[in-house]
């Protein structure tokens, strides 16, 4: 492993010698390592065979001679996909770096991402390990460049890819893609018109390192080349903290929006010259073209979809119509509750909406980046007063699937709702999701899963889960039934609320409660709960630990608290 | 997935562990540590039921060849014979490295 430079690929190069080759040389130590043994407890129990490492290679070393953590996920272990373990070692090691970091030792982390994104075969254990990363990222930021690396060929999707757009540099070959929906689940979802899962030149002029570089969503573009990848990172730790992260500049990416018109087609082509990064982006007419985008909106609004989302908006603000500039189909209003003075947001359906793919209340591009810019609007007006607390009520059936979602990057638009809540929580705005129905996949990783609290009504039509049960009997080729029977034996992967309850990441269940046609006393109670929530948080700390310390986690998440206790322990020994 | 397992006789004794291959399509994963007895035990845990006949011809031959009073662990997604004999002969290198 010392002679790194010898081997020219670097996407050739296992996770481990792709870890040892961006550190300074010969300072490569491994930490919960395949001798550690912690491996997936779920897989075996599916007759899947488990790796020692489940996959991903956590080590210490130096770059430039600072403390370094690089993390490398093995794409050819399933598909470098995010399990309970797996996930919690790249959460664990991210919390151990903001920790040094905190306490006046620089940390520098690097991460190398392979992965298709959230491992099926554990569902809901992989999507919270990813709000736990996500969350751990958009904090570490502030005090050091966080750095991540898509080499390929494995590329970067589903919750990971939205990971990849909170870092402070990305860096990508072209063999490497970003995306957030990849093209098989697509053409499952919308159809081989909307994206061909078979035309690779397609999918690479769609998603690929080079078209993302050239149009403003990958700050580096690298040959496969090891040396080339070690000075490339060097150059990106030695850069200056970004305060204004890509997913932190909201006007900047709605205004680039607001000069697609989805009626007429756009391609990776047309994108770089509408995009390009030779197109200079005057402040001028950033607000001219916003204020064109909001007109746009206001000519497509309607509200005749009586959503869970609009029903319980409607219920605790007493507002039924959303004046707040953004698209219509993301709802926000202020409204007093008690002694406090809450801002809610939800997305809800809107048969009008521009784009096609995000009509029945999906998070598309526009949602996204509008809920991102209500959120930011709000920690702007409180800088200097008392933080409002903000509650995401949640009924999301999924992200929008879509090609021109991928081209004009809805895994930036996510990036950007769940960059926003994490620096309002960070900012000391109590975050509360309040789950109403469905909280699926990317769309809950950006509207919902960066709160300090979740909420949850307890009705059989409260669902979290990463995929719909179709597509995962697709993807995983595994029949309803089979899905059915693994979901007996492993919460996570089941769909309903008390499943996911069982995982301790649930501050409350909320019973008796009318989901669909709430009753005055139903809005009372949930009033009540929310102002209990939001005044313990009021006393807690900022970041997510608490989804780990309830009983039900402790149990219901066993392996990943007993990963961090053990990564700590190996941290600087 | 099925598991297997194997024992024999060894003599000779090893200082070091060592890890080599993932569990991936058509290949995997062997972990090697030391035995305190003079005995050689072997876990696999393999993706592809039903070959425990194949797998007993290749440790046969292996600790004809190697001799090596050893635990080893293999996580095994589908690889063939071969792959799975390179790997171990990958292994013993690292040992000896």
């Amino acid at each position: 492993m010392n002679h790194i430079y010898l081997k020219h690929s670097f996407i050739e190069l296992n996770a481990r010698e792709k870890a040892a080759a961006v550190l300074d040389p010969d300072t490569f130590r491994e930490i919960l390592g395949p001798f550690d043994r912690l491996e997936s407890p779920h897989l075996a129990l599916q007759s899947i065979v488990p790796q020692s490492d489940d996959g991903v290679v956590i080590a210490r070393g130096f770059i430039n001679g600072d403390s370094a953590v690089v993390i490398a996920i093995e794409g050819d272990f399933q598909g470098g996909g995010i399990g309970e373990v797996s996930g919690a070692k790249i959460a664990a090691a991210l919390e151990q770096a903001l920790k040094d970091n905190e306490g006046g030792i620089r940390t520098r982390p690097v991460l190398l991402l392979e992965t298709g994104g959230v491992r099926l075969q554990e569902g809901n254990y992989g999507l919270l390990a990813i709000a736990e990363i996500q969350a751990a990222i958009v904090s570490l930021r502030r005090y050091v460049p966080v750095v991540c690396v898509v080499s390929g060929m494995i590329g970067c999707f589903g919750g990971m890819s939205i990971t990849a757009a909170l870092c402070t540099t990305l860096i990508m070959t072209r063999q490497g893609r970003l995306e957030l929906n990849g093209p098989e689940v697509i053409e499952q979802e919308a159809g081989i018109l909307e994206f061909d899962s078979r035309d690779r030149q397609l999918i690479w002029s769609t998603v690929g390192g080079e078209q993302r570089f050239e149009t403003g969503f990958a700050d580096t573009l690298v040959s496969d080349d090891v040396a080339e990848i070690y000075e490339a990172v060097r150059d990106a730790c030695q850069r200056e903290v970004s305060l204004e992260a890509r997913s932190s500049q909201v006007e900047r990416f709605l205004s680039r929006l607001a000069v697609i018109d989805p009626s007429t087609p756009v391609d990776g082509s047309l994108l770089r010259t509408l995009w390009g990064r030779d197109q200079k982006e005057d402040v001028s007419h950033t607000e001219e073209r916003l204020r064109r985008l909001e007109e746009v909106w206001l000519q497509t609004e309607t509200n005749d979809v009586l959503s869970r989302g609009r029903k319980w908006f409607e219920a605790l603000t007493g507002v039924t119509k959303s004046e707040k500039g953004g698209a219509p189909s993301v709802l926000c209003a202020d409204a007093s509750l008690g002694e406090e003075y809450v801002r809610y947001i939800s997305v809800v359906p809107n048969p009008a909406n521009r784009f096609p793919r995000a009509r029945h209340g999906e998070v598309g591009l526009d949602e996204g980046w509008t809920i991102a810019r209500y959120v930011r609007d709000t920690i702007q007006a409180d800088q200097d007063g008392k933080r409002r607390a903000i509650v995401a009520i949640v009924d999301v059936p999924s992200q929008a699937y879509g090609y021109r979602e991928e081209l004009l990057g809805i895994h930036l638009a996510c990036a950007a709702a769940a960059d926003a809540y994490a620096s309002a929580r960070l900012a000391g705005h109590p975050v509360i999701a309040f789950l109403v129905g469905n909280a699926i996949s990317g769309a809950f990783l950006a509207h919902g899963l960066q709160a300090n609290r979740i909420l949850a009504l307890d009705d059989p039509d409260v669902v979290v889960q990463v995929m719909s049960q179709k597509s995962a009997a697709r993807v995983t080729r595994r029949c309803i039934e089979e899905l059915e029977e693994v979901a007996a034996k492993i919460p996570a992967t089941a769909y309903d609320i008390r499943s996911f309850a069982s995982l301790g990441s649930l501050h409350e269940l909320l019973e008796d409660v009318a989901a669909d046609e709430p009753a005055q006393s139903d809005i009372d109670t949930v009033k009540r709960k929310i102002i209990n929530t939001i005044s313990e948080v009021r006393s807690s700390a900022r970041d997510l630990s608490n989804r780990l310390v309830s009983d039900h986690a402790q149990k219901g998440r066993a392996a990943s608290i007993e990963v961090r206790v053990r990564l700590a322990a190996q941290w600087n020994s | 997935m099925e598991q297997l397992m194997f024992e024999y006789n060894a003599s000779k004794k090893v200082s070091r562990r060592a890890h080599v291959g993932v569990a991936g399509s058509g290949d995997l994963e062997i972990l090697i540590e030391p035995c305190q007895e003079l005995r050689a035990y072997v876990v696999i845990r393999t993706q592809s039921n039903g070959f425990e006949e194949t797998w007993k011809a290749v440790l046969d031959r292996f600790f004809t060849i190697y001799d090596l009073a050893v635990s080893i662990e293999i996580n095994d997604f589908g690889a063939t014979p071969g792959v799975v004999s390179l790997r171990l002969a990958q292994a013993v290198e690292v040992l000896q490295s």
